[in-house]
């Protein structure tokens, strides 16, 4: 993943030339966006409304409201003001690959541990209006890592990033990706099992069985110990597991990268006989098909605006997809699953008032406050609502038209994206740079040779981190 | 005739210094070194004075000291005297410039499916540097010839590729230069392979990881209880990685960790306190950037002082990115940062050919802002300190070991000739010049051979001089 | 985009396919018609907007557009109150037609295997009944160019193609590829062979990085070639003038002539800053051959050479990343309105099959980002006609052209507007597609018959 320098560091050099990020409001933790068009997404259109930031939440919102005195005040005059998007489905801040491929269980990784806040993809998102996001482990295992669900604070440190307190969840996948479909099988190798979609189900129904039987272990030893009985020696520790009796607890959270029906079908009633939910369907592009057994069994789906005709398994894909879920009850998201899409998730989101003909409020909310209940963080985001985080996104046309675009994006009341900033900060860019690279010739050291890498790097196996 | 008698004290001197060859190769006779710059580092230079060497170790050293009637003396008038130089992290005497087996870099081959953490991937704790480490190799000559006369080596391949040792580069029998086995344990938090072999991924690796330290601490626990009363209980399988992890955990045997950016040394240091071990971060070069977290943490630093730099056959057109640039530009003052915030750090030479690369690089580093005395403890007393072994070696003390290096001129000026090193008291030709790095592989003296110019011995001996 | 590759055998890709497949819709009735929009705003392109407009249509044919533009008699006519009539839109690089499903390869028809194969033509290979044509032209594109051996972006192999073939406008509209043709071979495909200094090791996936001086001489050698390969054609095409029948039939050079000649324009690939001069120094400088520059990723880094040569551009979507971390944010929504400020000619299209239909959309997001509007619906109707020589019967609402037009309630760039009606050729085309007919069957699955679904 390409380095930056974070903004932190202290050398004027680098502060001159990161991206602009962080217009610290440090001795202001009051702001008030005047004069904006304010959609709310949960208590209708504000015009020429007001919105006052206190220490990073929501203050107060109305049309005529009393700005404190010292505010920072942001005019947003002709601007249309929505809450900051949240994302249920990306992949972006991760150092080395998304996917641990080598085994169909891996529960035991995680994307909290190999966060990388220098990935340009974080800013770019953020410039697209995008302030949460659920970054999630490939889909190239049946039971695939934990996720971490971060705020793009770009310019902060890995921890920095993290949404606190954010329900943890965990990656599960369906499907061709990790049945390996696409894999040339190795002469004589043995191939990872499973191969069919029955396997995939046979892998998540065993491990389940796995993690009942540690859950047991535990319980038992918890028991002894309170029972009092000092030689009780506690179970050997399993990370794998550990997941999965969360899960179990209902304290993880199940995202499944599904497509067909049918496996569709298959999962929740795998979920049910192991008596816990699955909390999300992702992609899930023929959950039209089964849109009341997903409402029935309380299953949120995080679906694409109008991808097809990349896989054997998206066939049936339609763009009708979210309105047809939407109608039937489920509680749907559109979702990006690129560093590409997540730019413009505002116009994707369009498309569901297009193709099934949503309402501008529902449609709305499939990027907002559906993502953020669907992740267990909607007391948090999702709307813009006296209490909530102020990340806001102030766009300047109506956001679900093509026409517009983010002029500021705010997190936590810190403008983090000001395209006016960024624009302005290209000429010291590429002045710092030309001075580099002047530096550097004037310096002449000897270069030396390019050494071979001859190590294979991953992709060894085809690429399906992040595939859909 | 002056040159005659010269050359037959020379042939003098080198029967004394003697051979190299054979079981007993130390110098017969204490070696005093008279009337020149002395360095200590643990201490004041001093301008003229005198450092006299005996079975191995500095006997005494200052201003004035006595030398012994039977010393051999070297005049020392218009050189420097240093302590002998570390490479803190190398893998000279191990891996494929010895064996010529399979490249250092790859991982041993599993002999079983990895099934999962249990299997123990790319997992070789057990192997002790101490133990593998070959004298022949050619490397060894050449680094010590430009005054490197201790090495922490370490085996290299896979997540946990065994324990480093700190070595003299003094001799040929294993036996005889180990100064201390055992002295750190380098995690590589990188994959070690094809993706499809677990741990595939960095987050493969971190997984891996913390179940191993896990499984350690509870088989501790597990092999205390069944010790105490195995009645009853199911005997603790035996696990050679975990014994080995044991042993270093509780010896609080330290492990070294590569980080190279900001974000990666943050990555390091949470997941260092997460496994409550204790950290070495290595490479570093954009330690500068993180030089307050580290203080913070405590935790010192291998500077690698290999210099990112510009790929030489590479596309003169290609646009580097800004961070690239930036990070070429800066890597140099990490050492500078992390002085400024005291945090400990000492350098390695992270694959430079040699050690007049390796010098001119630290050098870089004093030219963009690092006081040139603490370049120097960073090459001698606190590499020394990072691995408990600054109670010997790293500075001119008496009772130290007789690690030296003698260099006409500055040893970080531009322009510096190593004339000796003497490690472990016995006496080795410097290269002939050190900062053009042509390394003749300097062979102690007393061997002769047309190699090495003659004037390399140094200024005027005689024996019996005070 | 990740796409994984499912080997799924031809005969059973096809059967499912099939069998998974609602009846296509298909083709619009034959025959002349004479229709009448009335009432509506037309954006003609090619002049001002009028408001309140008539458009007729007969024969296939634009007969008049006019504020007052009579109305034939026993014309049928559409009720334009509230509606916009706008050029139907033409994506000039797509591969409609080439493939069905992108994963599964027994579909994919895009890339031949071999370096010089100037003699395919896209139109052998185009399947009428793809899904693909009816999804997209429910969205009002009503005409495009199915474009062979595009090398794909990243490290070629030895095989990669640097002349892929010829590509082909066609209607989307017809049972068969001869009723939708419109000209089999309007652009030759060359893909600049770009300086690889990192290759990819096929069997072992590994990257390598190569000595720039072996890059420069691999690339050399294949610019040599490329001039070879033209002069050879011309060469080709004055013997066999002068005597036919004592020069053996030569298929790849025939198919080069006319592009040597300058009579139509090679599709040229070049992606980053330095190809895209390179390209132009070799083909424009020295070898005086008519471009359209194609695939060109950084175009907008060098838009005053090409303003100055007079290249002009057919951009890629403006929704993809920037080619590099230094660049812009905003680096592809931002190219078109860069190239329309240096006064470079150029279009905009989307070098997909199944996203074709959100070429308007691709345009519309330029606009955010400093294009002017007109300027946007011009870069997907009339400019990319005129690029291709098509726009003698194409691009815009003219007396004369063909009647391809797409009617909305809304303006044709914002996703929230509705399609009313798309006419190709003159007719009035379903807007059915399999997913409207998916949609249909699903919308009316029976509801569970407990309550408390919500």
């Amino acid at each position: 993943m390409t380095r930056r320098i974070p903004l932190l560091a202290t050398l004027t050099v680098a502060v001159c030339t990161a991206w602009p990020a962080v217009a610290q409001n440090a001795t202001a933790p009051v702001t008030a966006i005047r004069n904006a068009t304010i959609l709310t997404v949960t208590k209708g259109t504000i015009e020429k409304g007001t919105i006052v930031i206190r220490n990073g939440r929501i203050a107060t919102v109305g049309a005529n409201i009393d700005v404190p005195r010292g505010a920072t005040e942001i005019d947003a005059t002709g601007l249309y003001v929505m809450p900051g998007i949240i994302d249920a489905h990306s992949h972006i801040a991760v150092d080395g690959s998304v996917n641990e491929l080598s085994l169909s269980v891996t529960a035991m990784v995680g994307i909290e541990d190999v966060l990388n806040p220098d990935d340009i993809d974080i800013y770019r998102g953020l410039a697209g209006g995008v302030t949460t996001a659920n970054v999630l482990h490939g889909s190239g295992n049946a039971i695939g890592g934990k996720n971490a669900v971060i705020k793009l604070r770009w310019g902060k440190e890995a921890r920095a990033l993290l949404f606190e307190g954010a329900l943890p969840g965990i990656k599960f996948a369906l499907g061709e990706n990790p049945k390996r479909a696409s894999a040339s099988p190795n002469a004589g190798a043995e191939r990872r099992y499973p191969t069919t979609r029955m396997g995939v189900i046979d892998v998540i129904r065993e491990a389940f069985v796995e993690a009942r039987a540690y859950q047991g272990r535990w319980r038992g030893y918890d028991a002894a110990v309170k029972a009092g009985d000092r030689t009780a020696v506690a179970p050997a520790r399993d990370l794998a597991l550990e997941p999965l009796v969360e899960i179990l607890e209902g304290k993880r959270l199940v995202h499944a990268h599904s497509y067909r029906a049918d496996e569709i079908l298959q999962l929740l009633r795998l979920a049910e006989e192991f008596k816990f939910k699955v909390a999300t369907l992702q992609h899930v592009l023929e959950g039209y098909k089964v849109a009341d057994e997903i409402a029935k069994h309380g299953a949120g789906g995080s679906t694409f605006s109008d991808w097809w005709g990349y896989k054997f398994e998206v066939v049936d894909a339609i763009p009708y997809n979210a309105a047809l879920m939407t109608d039937r009850g489920v509680l749907v998201s559109i979702n990006s699953d690129s560093a590409e899409e997540h730019r413009h998730l505002n116009q994707e989101a369009a498309k569901t008032m297009k193709y099934g003909g949503l309402s501008e409020e529902q449609a709305l909310k499939l990027i907002t406050l559906n993502p953020a209940t669907q992740l267990g963080i909607d007391k948090r985001v999702g709307s813009i609502e006296v209490g909530k985080d102020a990340d806001l996104v102030l766009y300047t046309a109506h956001p679900l038209s093509v026409y517009a675009i983010p002029q500021q994006v705010l997190i936590d009341g810190v403008v983090y994206f000001d395209r006016a900033k960024d624009l302005q900060a290209r000429d010291t860019r590429a002045k710092a740079k030309q001075a580099l690279k002047d530096k550097e010739k004037a310096g002449a050291a000897p270069a030396r040779s390019t050494p071979t890498e001859t190590t294979p790097k991953v992709e060894t196996t085809p690429r399906v981190e992040g595939d859909r | 005739m002056k040159l005659a008698r010269l050359r037959v004290a020379a042939l003098g001197l080198a029967c004394v210094v003697g051979a190299t060859t054979g079981p007993s190769a130390q110098p017969v006779a204490p070696i005093a070194i008279r009337n020149a710059r002395l360095v200590p580092v643990s201490g004041p230079p001093i301008d003229a004075g005198t450092i006299v060497l005996a079975n191995g170790l500095i006997r005494a050293v200052g201003a004035r000291v006595d030398v012994p009637a039977e010393a051999v003396v070297i005049d020392g008038t218009g050189l420097t005297v240093y302590p002998g130089l570390f490479d803190a992290f190398t893998d000279l005497g191990l891996g494929a410039a010895t064996t010529g087996a399979a490249g250092a870099a790859t991982p041993r081959p599993a002999p079983r499916p990895i099934r999962g953490p249990q299997d123990r991937p790319a997992t070789t704790p057990w192997v002790q540097a101490a133990d593998e480490f070959r004298a022949d190799d050619r490397r060894i000559e050449t680094w010590r010839s430009g005054g490197i006369t201790t090495v922490v080596t370490a085996p290299r391949g896979g997540v946990f590729p065994g324990q480093a040792a700190v070595i003299n580069l003094s001799g040929e029998r294993r036996e005889d230069v180990i100064v201390r086995s055992a002295a750190a344990v380098p995690l590589v938090l990188t994959p070690p392979g094809a993706g499809n072999v677990f741990p595939g991924s960095l987050m493969g690796v971190y997984a891996y990881v913390r179940q191993v330290f896990l499984d350690t601490r509870h088989a501790t626990d597990a092999s205390r209880r069944y010790d105490a009363n195995p009645r009853g209980k199911t005997r603790p399988e035996h696990d050679r990685s975990i014994q080995a992890l044991q042993g270093a955990l509780q010896a609080k045997t330290p492990f070294l960790v590569p980080a190279s950016s900001s974000a990666q040394i943050d990555r390091v240091l949470t997941f260092g306190r997460e496994l409550e071990i204790p950290v070495v971060v290595y490479g570093a070069h954009e330690g500068y950037a993180a030089a307050a977290r580290l203080a913070k943490a405590r935790v010192p630093v291998l500077v690698s002082a290999h210099w990112p730099e510009k790929a030489r056959d590479g596309d003169p057109d290609a646009d580097e990115l800004l961070s690239v640039l930036e990070l070429r530009d800066k890597a140099p003052r990490t050492p500078a940062a992390l002085a400024e915030q005291k945090v400990p750090f000492a350098f390695y030479s992270d694959g430079l050919s040699g050690p007049s690369e390796y010098l001119a690089n630290v050098r870089k580093a004093v030219k963009a802002g690092l006081a040139a005395d603490t370049a120097l403890r960073a090459l001698t007393l606190d590499a020394a300190q990072l691995y408990g072994v600054q109670d010997r070696l790293g500075s001119l003390e008496a009772g130290k070991i007789a690690n030296l290096v003698v260099v006409q001129g500055d040893l970080l000026g531009d322009k510096s000739t190593v004339r000796h090193v003497f490690v472990d008291g016995r006496r080795f030709e410097g290269t002939a010049d050190a900062t053009t790095g042509s390394g003749s592989g300097a062979r102690p003296s007393g061997r002769g051979g047309p190699s090495t110019p003659p004037s390399s011995i140094g200024g005027a001996v005689s024996g019996g001089r005070r | 985009m990740n796409r994984s590759r499912l080997p799924l055998s031809c005969l059973t890709a096809l059967t499912a396919v099939s069998l998974l497949a609602v009846c296509p819709p298909q083709a619009g009735a034959q025959g002349a018609r004479t229709i009448a929009i009335t009432g509506a705003r037309i954006n003609t392109v090619s002049g001002p907007v009028i408001e309140n407009g008539t458009v007729v249509i007969a024969d296939g044919r634009i007969l008049s557009v006019g504020a007052g533009a009579p109305v034939p008699a026993g014309a049928e006519v559409i009720d334009g109150t509230g509606l916009e009539v706008t050029p139907g839109f033409f994506d000039a690089m797509s591969q409609v037609g080439l493939t069905e499903i992108s994963a599964v390869n027994a579909t994919n028809d895009i890339t031949e295997t071999g370096p010089y194969n100037p003699q395919i033509d896209a139109a052998t290979a185009v399947h009428p009944a793809t899904d693909h044509i009816p999804v997209a032209r429910a969205n009002g594109v009503t005409h495009a160019v199915a474009v062979p051996g595009l090398a794909a972006g990243g490290p070629g192999g030895a095989n990669a193609p640097v002349i892929g073939g010829q590509a082909s406008a066609f209607h989307l509209d017809g049972w068969t590829i001869e009723e939708m043709l419109i000209n089999r071979s309007v652009g030759m495909v060359v893909n600049w062979p770009s300086l690889r200094t990192r290759v990819r090791d096929p069997q072992t996936f590994a990257f390598r990085s190569r000595p720039f001086r072996e890059a420069k001489d691999e690339q050399a050698k294949q610019t040599r070639e490329l001039a070879r390969w033209i002069t050879d054609a011309r060469d080709y095409r004055a013997a066999r003038s002068k005597g036919a029948d004592r020069i053996d039939r030569n298929l790849k050079l025939e198919a080069l002539a006319p592009y040597v000649a300058g009579e139509r324009p090679w599709l040229l690939q070049a992606t980053t800053e330095r190809d895209i001069r390179d390209a132009v120094a070799f083909f424009v400088d020295t070898h005086k051959q008519k471009i359209v520059l194609v695939g060109a990723d950084e175009a907008w880094k060098v838009a005053p050479l090409l303003a100055e040569k007079k290249v002009p551009v057919i951009l890629g979507p403006t929704q993809a990343l920037p080619g590099s971390d230094d660049d812009p944010y905003d680096a592809t929504m931002a190219a078109p309105a860069v190239l329309h400020k240096a006064g470079v000619t150029f279009a905009l299209s989307t070098y997909t099959s199944s996203d074709v239909r959100n070429l308007p959309y691709e345009i519309g997001t330029a606009v955010g980002f400093g294009l002017p509007r007109e300027a946007a619906v011009r870069a997907i109707t009339l400019t990319p006609a005129q690029l291709l020589g098509l726009d003698g019967s194409l691009g815009s609402i003219e007396p004369g052209k063909v009647a391809n037009l797409v009617v909305t309630r809304g303006d044709p760039l914002e996703i929230r507007s509705t399609v009313t009606h798309v006419f190709v050729k003159g007719v009035p085309v379903s807007l059915e597609s399999r997913h409207t007919q998916l949609y249909e069957r699903y919308k009316n699955r029976p509801r569970p018959a407990a309550a408390g679904t919500k």
